[in-house]
C-alpha cells in the first residue's frame, strides 16, 4: 500500500478511537456532545487529510494535476476581450454580507481578476450589496494593483456600493449593464431571484458572461444564461485554480480523496439499510452513527 | 506586515475554531458566543458599515450630477429618494392618530378634530414605532412607491425565464434535445391537460421517435419502417388486451413520468452537486482557519 494511504488508515483509526474515548468520558467530565461523534470524526478525518496533503505539497517539487475547467480559463478570456474593446468589466460579487463564504470565495476570486485587469489595464466595475464586502473587495483590488506594480490605476471607487436591497441592487446593476455596455460580466458569489435578471441583461448586450455559485438553486439559471458556469465546488477551487499555489490545489486534491471515502460511505450505508430493510440484520448504520 | 498579515490570520484562525468547536463542546458559553454573541457582533458592524455604504453611494451620485456625466438624471433621482427616505425616516413621525384614522402631518389631524366637530384628541405614534404603523407616511413609501418597484423587477423574471428557455430548449445536440424532451414531459405533467394524454398515445409517439432515430443512425430505412411497424403492432395489440387505460402503462403516464424525472434523475443529479457544494464549503473554511487561504486580506 502507498504510504500515504497507511498515514490516511492509521489516521482514521486513531480519529475513530479518540472520538470513542471521549464518548466513554464520564459524566461528570463529559463536555463532548455524543450524538455529534460521526460529525466529528468526519471532521477530524477531513483536516487530517488537508493538512498532510498541504504537507506533501510543501515537500514536492512535483506539480499537481488539476483538470482544466473552462470556466476559469476563460477568465483571462474575458480580460482580453475587455481589453480589446476598450469597455470594462462588471464584476458582482453577490448579493449576500462576508459572513457567507461564498462572498468570501467571490471577493478571493476578484482578487484574481484585480490581477488581470491591472496587467492589462482594463477598466473594473464592482458594485456591490453590502457595505462590509465594499471594504474587503476594495482592500483585495488595491493589494492586486499593487502587487502588479500599477497602484496609478487603482481606483477606490471601482468597488462602490449600491444598495442592501436585492431588486433595488438588481435594478441598479442592469442599469451600469445597460448604460456602460461591459465586455464582460462576472457573477461570483451568493445568488438568489435576481441571477436571472443579471444573466439575460448580460445576454442582451453581448457581454461574455461568467458565473460561479454555490447557491444550488440559480445554478440552472447561470447554465442556461451564461457562457460558462462553475457549479459548486469549481467555484469554491477558483482560487486555487486561479493561483496555481500549490499548497491551495493540495487542498483540492483533498477534497476529492474525502470525496471517494464519502462515496465508499454512501456505498456501506446503502448495504447496511438494505440488509436492515430485508430483515437480515437489526443493524442500521445510518441509526447507530445519529445521522 | 504584523498588523496586516498576522494578527488578522490568528483572530480568523481562532474565532473559526472556536465556532467550530462549538458544535462539538456541550459549554454553555461557547455555545452562546457561536450562536448569539458573534452573530450579533456582525449585526453590530454591518449596521455601522452601512454609513460607508451610503457615504460612498451618495459621493458618486454627486460627482455624476455636477460633472453632468451621461444620464446624470438618474442620479439626481437617486439622491432625491435618498433624501426622502432619510427624511420620513428619521425627521418626520408621518402618523397622528384621531381616533382610528392617521393623519401624515398633525395639521392635517387637527384640521379633521376641527372638521367633525370630535371630542378626540390628536395622538402622535412613538418615534421608531413609526416606520412599522399602518398608514404611516413611512409605510406609504414602502407600500406605494418601494413594494411596487420591486415586484416590477420580480415581474421581469417571467420574461427572462421564457426567453432563457427558449435559448435552452433549442435542440442543438443530445444534451440540449433531452433538456428539451424533459422540459416538456415535466411541463405537461404538472398541469391539468397533461393528465388527459394518454400514455398509449404517449408510446406511439416514443416508438415513432425510435424509429426515426434508428434511421438518422443507421440510415437504414427499411429497418426504421420494420421498427416503426413493428413496435406500433404491439402496442396496438397489447392496448386491446389491457383495454386502453388512460393510465397505464404507468411509465409512459405524463403525470407519473414527470414525478419520475423529478424525483429520480433530478434528485440523484441535485444531491450529487449539492455534496460537491458542502465538501467545497468545508474545505474552504478549513482553508480560512489552518491560514492556508489568505487571498481574502488582499495576499
Amino acid at each position: 500500500m502507498n504510504n500515504k494511504y497507511q498515514v490516511y488508515a492509521g489516521g482514521i483509526v486513531g480519529i475513530l478511537l479518540f472520538t470513542l474515548a471521549l464518548s466513554a468520558l464520564p459524566e461528570s467530565l463529559n463536555f463532548f456532545r455524543e450524538e455529534k461523534s460521526a460529525m466529528f470524526a468526519f471532521t477530524l478525518t477531513v483536516i487530517m487529510i488537508m493538512l498532510y496533503e498541504v504537507r506533501l505539497a510543501k515537500s514536492s517539487s512535483e506539480d499537481i494535476f488539476l483538470r482544466t475547467i473552462p470556466g476559469l480559463k476563460a477568465v483571462e478570456e474575458a480580460v482580453g476581450r475587455s481589453t480589446e474593446m476598450g469597455r470594462p468589466i462588471l464584476y458582482v460579487p453577490g448579493i449576500m454580507d462576508m459572513n457567507e463564504v461564498e462572498t468570501v470565495a467571490g471577493v478571493v476570486v476578484l482578487g484574481h481578476v484585480a490581477n488581470m485587469t491591472a496587467q492589462y489595464e482594463t477598466e473594473l466595475d464592482v458594485p456591490v450589496a453590502r457595505a462590509i464586502v465594499m471594504q474587503s473587495a476594495r482592500q483585495v483590488a488595491k493589494e492586486a494593483y499593487m502587487t502588479q506594480g500599477r497602484p496609478e490605476m487603482y481606483n477606490e471607487d471601482m468597488v462602490h456600493y449600491v444598495t442592501d436591497d436585492q431588486f433595488a441592487y438588481a435594478a441598479a446593476v442592469n442599469g451600469i449593464m445597460q448604460r456602460d455596455e461591459p465586455a464582460a460580466c462576472l457573477y461570483m458569489g451568493k445568488f438568489f431571484a435576481e441571477s436571472l435578471l443579471f444573466a439575460e441583461t448580460g445576454n442582451s448586450i453581448g457581454a461574455i458572461q461568467i458565473a460561479g455559485t454555490g447557491s444550488q438553486t440559480q445554478i440552472p439559471f447561470f447554465v442556461t444564461a451564461c457562457d460558462y458556469t462553475l457549479m459548486g465546488e469549481e467555484f469554491f477551487a477558483a482560487s486555487a485554480y486561479l493561483s496555481k499555489e500549490p499548497e491551495l490545489i493540495a487542498g483540492i486534491t483533498a477534497q476529492d480523496i474525502i470525496k471517494v471515502l464519502l462515496i465508499g460511505f454512501i456505498m456501506l450505508a446503502i448495504v447496511s439499510r438494505a440488509f436492515f430493510d430485508l430483515g437480515l440484520t437489526d443493524f442500521n448504520l445510518i441509526t447507530w452513527l445519529n445521522l | 506586515m504584523l498588523l496586516k498579515r498576522y494578527i488578522p490570520v490568528a483572530i480568523v484562525a481562532f474565532f473559526g475554531a472556536l465556532t467550530l468547536s462549538a458544535w462539538f463542546i456541550d459549554n454553555e458559553t461557547i455555545e452562546t458566543f457561536a450562536n448569539d454573541d458573534a452573530t450579533q457582533f456582525f449585526d453590530i458592524i454591518a449596521a455601522f458599515a452601512v454609513f460607508l455604504g451610503a457615504l460612498n453611494l451618495l459621493k458618486l451620485q454627486f460627482i455624476k450630477v455636477l460633472k453632468q456625466q451621461s444620464e446624470w438624471q438618474y442620479s439626481a433621482i437617486a439622491i432625491a429618494s435618498f433624501f426622502f427616505a432619510f427624511i420620513i425616516g428619521f425627521f418626520i413621525r408621518g402618523a397622528y392618530f384621531v381616533g382610528e384614522d392617521v393623519y401624515f402631518s398633525q395639521q392635517a389631524a387637527e384640521e379633521a378634530v376641527v372638521a367633525m366637530n370630535s371630542s378626540e384628541t390628536v395622538r402622535p405614534v412613538d418615534w421608531g414605532a413609526h416606520v412599522q404603523t399602518d398608514g404611516s407616511l413611512f409605510q406609504w413609501m414602502f407600500k406605494y412607491i418601494f413594494s411596487p418597484l420591486s415586484a416590477t423587477m420580480f415581474a421581469l423574471l417571467a420574461f427572462f425565464v421564457a426567453s432563457a428557455s427558449f435559448r435552452a430548449f433549442r435542440a442543438r445536440n443530445l444534451e440540449a434535445s433531452l433538456l428539451l424532451v424533459a422540459g416538456i414531459i415535466i411541463m405537461l405533467g404538472r398541469v391539468p391537460v397533461g393528465s388527459l394524454i394518454s400514455s398509449w398515445l404517449i408510446m406511439y409517439i416514443v416508438a415513432f421517435s425510435v424509429g426515426f432515430g434508428i434511421n438518422a443512425y443507421t440510415r437504414n430505412r427499411n429497418m426504421a419502417l420494420g421498427w416503426v411497424l413493428g413496435s406500433f403492432g404491439l402496442i396496438t395489440g397489447l392496448g386491446f388486451t389491457m383495454g386502453w387505460p388512460i393510465d397505464q402503462p404507468a411509465i409512459f403516464y405524463l403525470p407519473a413520468l414527470q414525478e419520475w424525472i423529478y424525483l429520480v434523475p433530478n434528485l440523484a443529479g441535485s444531491r450529487a452537486i449539492l455534496i460537491g457544494i458542502g465538501l467545497g464549503i468545508v474545505a474552504t473554511s478549513l482553508r480560512y482557519i489552518f491560514g492556508l487561504e489568505k487571498s481574502y486580506l488582499g495576499e
